[in-house]
């Protein structure tokens, strides 16, 4: 693979609660290459963001990792000690927080925080060293520099999210983790951060892995799409070919749900049910209760995630046929 | 923040009035003339007590009760003691406020402490039996009967290893001894106060100072700004000749502080608990973790200082408590504080002392009160701009 | 369309249904307070102390004599020299008047159970209404609790009560009340009125309101179920603080009170025994032990409320 900067194999995590293990990350695997956007789509609880907290080991207490590897640039992350993994953390992979609001510690300055990051990891650097690079990446943000003296309370939504990515930057991260970075934030607002992303990302050919459950802010960043469902995942290939050629039924019934503006009129198709508890699956393929195409076999043994073709992965017995246009 | 500042004090002097009427509504809700009580003591002649009657004005109606009442508190004239006759309440009162404030502002200081390093402990270490044992004997110390709990500690350590002394604040014979005859108690009161202080004001600019050092570095600066200040502060009171008289002093001193911060330190710990707990839940502490930052950087830095506000205010709405506990502290060891003449006033019936002692310290609450919120909003940026 | 056949019709009286959801609101509860090891145990002493009081009628009227045994006026006389050790016949031994002390500490144990939750049930009473009143009529009658409220936290209580003794005779029902009128008017006012407020601008108020309930029933079927867990909670605590400082009123002589912990260390403290030696310790733990283990039995039941009623506090 020319220049896979992430590759995840065989991930599975779950969590301790008091009415037993959830499954919330069983069996998922994708790659990402450097400069190419991966969006990671689903319903809540499909275990995209239990995906994007086990990238950088960043895992509540009652959750554990019981199998899998985390490649980056070479390196398994699973297998690194503590202290190993607090020196990759911002510098391999970055992360923007979902609610954003609140990722900013209110009694610290916007600027004072993102140099604590520069300083934990590069100790060498001056004070003003790191000022300067403060500085620029709020430029690179397009935020005004003055506002790096000021408290967090005093930032608009949309100034703080500017922030964040700034100081998910700043360590010149390999992978930036963007997870909902846009869901509380107004239509207008939520357009201009995207492009913004998407112009950085081009700039400094970073690599990102766009999580959301809103499919219309996906396709607009990401190169390759992975769809999640219940903990695994269902489909992974490149945008335009998930939206015009999904073959995993679970896809397709999400985009079927999709009413086009510019297409014919019919009934709005909903996906009947909801999905599994997590604390007892189905056992098989996940979706086989509310798939229409599902047999005997789906309910045996999950599908394995598979390549049809052309980079396109899909875990499914029965996947739609291919079609033209 | 100055603006802040002004708005506290009118609610202070509101509330100070409010606090007087209430005390004057008290005070004139007793049936028959207060004066009478004063026919038992011989010291009191019928001329003085005519005075008496005329200065609270109790010939005359209500209302201009009240007003007299109220001109009084302004001017500071809180009437004359029984027990202490023929000096003034307020006299009495000054002469016994800087041994409880000495005393009350350490032992808040150090109970604080306490509790705020163990509270951080008991949230970080969740589940586990330290956290069990040290809420139980937290609970223990924090509910134990205090009169009781003081005799104890008084039996351990005055009666049986002989080690501190059994009460007061000073022993009598050491300072009967002719160098040290023109030194007033509270000269030495006062010196101590004032270090504190000093101490207090340089330990603070020396942490702002060094808030933006990172790490190691920083650590050894505040350890060596802490050790050097410390030096010179024992040196200076060497030097001054009634040294012997403050290391007296806080000899005494040792048992009561040790009695009240154990009494109390619970509060402030298991509230640091809970704050913290809830502290440790915020985005903000996630995306801490999330930037690389060791566990103890994002406890300590991230998470328990923004604990640390709720803390501070559940310490103001406590003082009154505290200060309580004070009073019955102070009782215990016959210290002789306000709490202590509080107490006597009462129970030899000398009623002007006794609301004397009320109002003032009723009045220390309020400025304490308004001290904390001045800090509160130092620490805390987002009240600056209200 | 109607809606018939989708809904199946209600069969039970609406008096059975409340009475359901709130036996599950209540079982709901007892599960996360019983997580808490520290609740249970507090609410074990509690059990302890009132099987304490209800030992001692029980005993006067059996086991032992009136003459010797009643902790006021009780004297033994076939014993030389009070206070006397602890022995067969009396198992923490007499007090300084010939009263036996295990009597006087059964007997007390009512009184401060009685003082420690008729305080705390009155303080709550105080606070709701004052809260509420302040929160529906706003305004001046707002602002003149709120400024009382202010005054009320800023007064270190037993200072006050002391003061207070000073000018009334106090007994045990009284104390009570003034206390818990005292705490109700402060702290515990603020944060009912602010409850209230906060409940009250909530949308199922609003859609209660639409489907035409009156103002009080609203009140009385949303807003205090709310209130419910924190305001016994407050009940904990008042009562800790209550037994507390009747406690220390008593230790240093300032209450009209026949019989109580704190009466049984002052009749030690007048007449000299506190300092006096181990021999003389009968007089001062069992009294003290007894103070400070039910108000920390009531204090941790509080903690443990706590947990209950703020859910960011509990375990995942």
């Amino acid at each position: 693979m020319a220049d896979t900067v992430l590759s995840v194999q065989n991930l599975t995590m779950h969590y301790t609660t008091r009415k037993g293990d959830v499954s919330a990350v069983d069996d998922v695997s994708f790659d990402l290459e450097k400069g190419q956007a991966l969006g990671l789509v689903g319903e809540s609880g499909c275990g995209k963001t239990s995906v994007a907290i086990s990238l950088i080991r960043l895992l509540p207490e009652n959750a554990r990792i019981l199998g899998g590897h985390i490649y980056l640039d070479g390196t398994d992350i699973l297998a690194l000690s503590e202290p190993e993994v607090l020196k990759i953390r911002w510098t391999g992979i970055s992360m923007v927080f979902q609610g954003a609001m609140n990722a900013l510690n209110p009694v610290y300055r916007v600027g004072d925080q993102i140099v604590e990051a520069l300083q934990t990891h590069f100790p060498d650097k001056s004070r003003a060293e790191s000022r300067e690079i403060v500085e620029r990446l709020f430029r690179v943000v397009e935020l005004d520099a003055a506002m790096i003296d000021r408290y967090p309370h005093e930032f608009s939504g949309g100034m703080r999210q500017r922030a964040i990515i700034a100081m998910a930057l700043s360590c010149d991260p390999q992978v930036i983790v963007a997870d909902e970075p846009t869901t509380a934030l107004d239509v207008i607002v939520q357009d201009g951060i995207l492009k913004e992303l998407r112009e950085i990302q081009d700039e400094l050919d970073m690599a990102m892995i766009y999580i959301s459950h809103d499919i219309a802010v996906i396709a607009e960043v990401s190169d390759r799409i992975g769809v999640m469902y219940a903990g695994r995942m269902a489909e992974l290939s490149d945008t335009v070919t998930v939206f015009r050629q999904p073959r995993h039924p679970y896809t397709y019934a999400l985009m079927s749900a999709f009413p086009s503006i510019k297409g014919p009129k019919r009934k709005l198709a909903t996906l009947p049910g909801e999905p599994p508890d997590l604390l007892e699956p189905p056992p098989g393929c996940r979706f086989h209760p509310r798939c229409p195409r599902a047999t005997a076999e789906c309910r045996k043994v999950p599908p394995a995630f598979e390549d049809l073709g052309g980079d396109h992965f899909v875990a499914c017995y029965h996947p739609i046929e291919e079609s033209n246009g | 923040m100055a603006k802040y500042v002004a708005r506290r004090l009118i609610q202070v002097a509101v509330t100070l009035v409010v606090f007087q009427t209430l005390l004057f509504v008290i005070l004139d809700a007793q049936p028959g003339d207060i004066t009478n009580l004063y026919l038992m003591n011989p010291k009191v002649t019928p001329e003085a007590r005519d005075m008496i009657r005329a200065n609270l004005g109790l010939d005359r109606p209500p209302l201009e009760r009240y007003v007299q009442w109220m001109r009084n508190a302004l001017t500071g004239n809180l009437g004359v003691s029984f027990m202490h006759w023929p000096r003034s309440v307020v006299d009495v009162v000054l002469e016994r406020a800087p041994r409880t404030i000495f005393l009350f502002v350490s032992a808040q200081l150090l109970s604080f402490t306490i509790g705020f390093v163990l509270g951080k402990q008991l949230a970080w270490r969740r589940g586990t039996p330290f956290e069990y044992g040290n809420t139980i004997i937290g609970v223990l110390f924090y509910t134990v009967f205090t009169p009781w709990f003081g005799l104890m500690m008084l039996i351990i350590f005055g009666l049986w290893l002989k080690i501190l002394p059994v009460g007061k604040f000073l022993d009598p014979m050491l300072w009967r001894q002719s160098q040290y005859s023109d030194v007033t108690a509270n000269t030495v009161f006062y010196g101590l106060i004032a270090t504190g202080l000093l101490i207090g004001l340089i330990t603070a600019v020396l942490l702002i100072a060094t808030r933006n050092v990172i790490g190691k570095k920083q650590r050894n600066l505040r350890a060596a700004g802490l050790a050097v200040l410390g030096v010179v502060a024992v040196v200076a009171w060497a030097l001054s000749g009634i040294g012997v008289l403050a290391l007296d002093m806080l000899h005494h001193m040792v048992l009561p502080l040790i009695v009240y911060t154990l009494v109390t330190y619970a509060g402030s710990m298991l509230l640091m608990r809970n704050t913290m707990l809830e502290t440790l839940g915020e985005d903000y502490v996630m995306a801490a973790k999330a930037k690389g930052l060791s566990d103890k950087v994002v406890r300590d830095r991230h998470a328990a200082r923004n604990a640390l506000l709720p803390v501070l205010t559940f310490l103001v709405i406590n003082l009154p408590f505290a200060l309580s506990g004070g009073i019955i502290t102070e009782s215990v060891f016959s210290w002789e504080g306000m709490g202590l003449t509080l107490l006597q006033a009462v129970q030899n019936e000398d009623i002007p002392l006794a609301m004397g002692a009320l109002s003032v310290i009723g009045i220390l609450a309020l400025i304490a009160h308004l001290v904390a919120d001045v800090m509160y909003a130092f620490l805390d940026p987002r009240i600056r701009y209200e | 369309m109607t809606t018939q056949g989708l809904i199946a019709p209600v069969t039970e009286p609406l008096w059975r249904i409340r009475l359901r959801l709130a036996w599950r609101g209540l079982t709901a509860n007892w599960r996360l307070f019983k997580e808490n090891p520290i609740g249970l145990i507090g609410l074990g002493i509690i059990l302890f102390f009132a099987l304490m009081a209800l030992a001692h009628p029980v005993l006067m009227a059996t086991v032992w004599e009136t003459r010797v045994y009643d902790p006021i006026i009780g004297y033994d006389d076939q014993i030389a020299v009070h206070p006397a050790p602890p022995s067969a016949r009396h198992p923490l031994g007499t007090d300084p008047l010939g009263r036996d002390v295990l009597s006087q500490l059964l007997y007390s144990t009512r009184s401060e159970f009685a003082l420690g939750l008729l305080a705390a049930l009155v303080s709550v009473v105080v606070a709701t209404a004052v809260g509420a009143m302040a929160a529906y009529f706003g305004g001046i009658i707002d602002t003149i609790f709120m400024r009382i409220a202010d005054v009320v936290l800023m007064l270190p209580f037993i200072a006050v009560l002391i003061v207070l003794t000073a000018l009334l005779r106090f007994e045990l029902i009284h104390l009570a009340i003034v206390y818990g009128v005292l705490v109700g008017f402060g702290g515990q006012t603020i944060v009912v009125k602010s409850q209230a407020l906060s409940i009250k601008i909530k949308p199922f108020i609003e859609a209660a309101r639409v489907a035409g309930g009156g103002h009080w029933h609203i009140i009385a079927t949303h807003m205090l179920p709310n209130l419910l867990p924190l305001a016994f909670l407050y009940m904990m605590l008042t009562a800790t603080n209550a037994i507390f400082a009747e406690a220390v009123l008593s230790y240093f002589g300032l209450l009209n009170i026949r019989m109580s912990w704190g009466i049984m260390l002052n009749t030690a403290r007048v007449s000299g025994y506190l300092l006096a030696g181990p021999d003389y310790f009968h007089l001062i733990i069992p009294a003290g032990a007894a103070i400070s283990l039910l108000c920390s039995a009531f204090y941790l039941v509080g903690r443990a409320m706590d947990e209950v009623v703020n859910p960011r506090l509990r375990k995942r």
